[in-house]
């Protein structure tokens, strides 16, 4: 067991691994920005996946606004910056950053001796807030990717 | 002849991505969205490489690994596990199902060629 399972190490681990998904996958930087203010989206589209073990349960967000969500579709998909991509488009591109995203912690976690599966993703549509439940640590890590606002939502509950 | 390439995962966006990594060269690629559509597409077009997904509705990657060893006519099917979890167990628990190579997400497409071309010829298409 290399690491420990504490919420500030998974926020560690979920930084430089968004910001890995970010610059291989869709060739964009991505940085952490220290106790930024959460940023109001008017409409955002959020990818969701849940994860769940024995000794860990959670789920992690990932909050993109529209248009910024379009624009990582198009990168993701190799279509020019400012081509329009389809609903189901995004909503899978989105679907697979979060996948990568979890995929990447359940890993991280499953290494620590925290073992857990993983749910398929979730898209939602909206402006909105996600509850977090009772008992359950959340953390939001923000990161400017030029001009746009990334944010990561972890929830995470240690047994 | 082109190397027939199927690519099995749920998500579209991967699979517009194997299409894409592999347009170069001189391949043919199939799809399919879960297990069951694979292992269905793999007796149907016997392809040469199999770029197979883990978390899938309907049937996950693993099962249709399992599937696919059983079978005497597709057991010799050469398999490449994409995958989001890189975790020792996962990797551990996919090598013994007797894949070829595994590749973790995120990937660089110049990674999965790499990866395929120790497995199956990649032509490259004379320039148009």
């Amino acid at each position: 067991m290399s690491q420990t399972v504490q919420l500030p190490n998974v926020c560690e681990f979920m930084t430089r691994h968004l910001v890995d998904v970010f610059d291989t996958m869709l060739a964009m930087p991505a940085a952490l920005v220290p106790n930024a203010a959460l940023p109001h989206f008017e409409e955002r589209i959020t990818g969701s996946v849940g994860f769940a073990g024995d000794t860990v349960t959670g789920a992690v967000y990932l909050h993109l606004s529209t248009p910024f969500a379009n624009r990582v579709s198009a990168a993701m998909l190799g279509l020019p910056p400012e081509e329009a991509v389809g609903e189901n488009d995004v909503n899978d591109v989105v679907g697979e950053a979060t996948n990568m995203l979890t995929g990447g912690l359940k890993s991280w976690l499953c290494d620590a001796g925290a073992n857990c599966a993983v749910s398929t993703p979730a898209i939602i549509r909206g402006a909105f807030a996600v509850e977090a439940m009772p008992d359950v640590a959340r953390e939001f890590l923000v990161f400017e990717s030029g001009a746009e606002r990334v944010i990561v939502e972890i929830h995470i509950k240690l047994n | 002849m082109a190397t027939k390439i199927l690519s099995v995962d749920d998500s579209r966006t991967i699979r517009m991505i194997v299409g894409r990594t592999f347009k170069p060269y001189d391949c043919q690629i199939c799809e399919a969205g879960n297990g069951e559509e694979g292992l269905a597409a793999a007796a149907r077009e016997k392809p040469d490489l199999i770029i197979l997904d883990v978390t899938m509705p309907v049937m996950d990657g693993v099962t249709m690994l399992g599937k696919l060893k059983e079978d005497p006519a597709l057991k010799t099917i050469p398999v490449i596990m994409l995958t989001a979890e890189s975790g020792r167990e996962n990797v551990l628990q996919i090598a013994k199902l007797g894949v070829r190579d595994y590749l973790v997400k995120p990937f660089k497409e110049e990674q999965l060629i790499e990866k395929a071309g120790r497995i199956v010829t990649l032509q490259k298409k004379p320039a148009a």
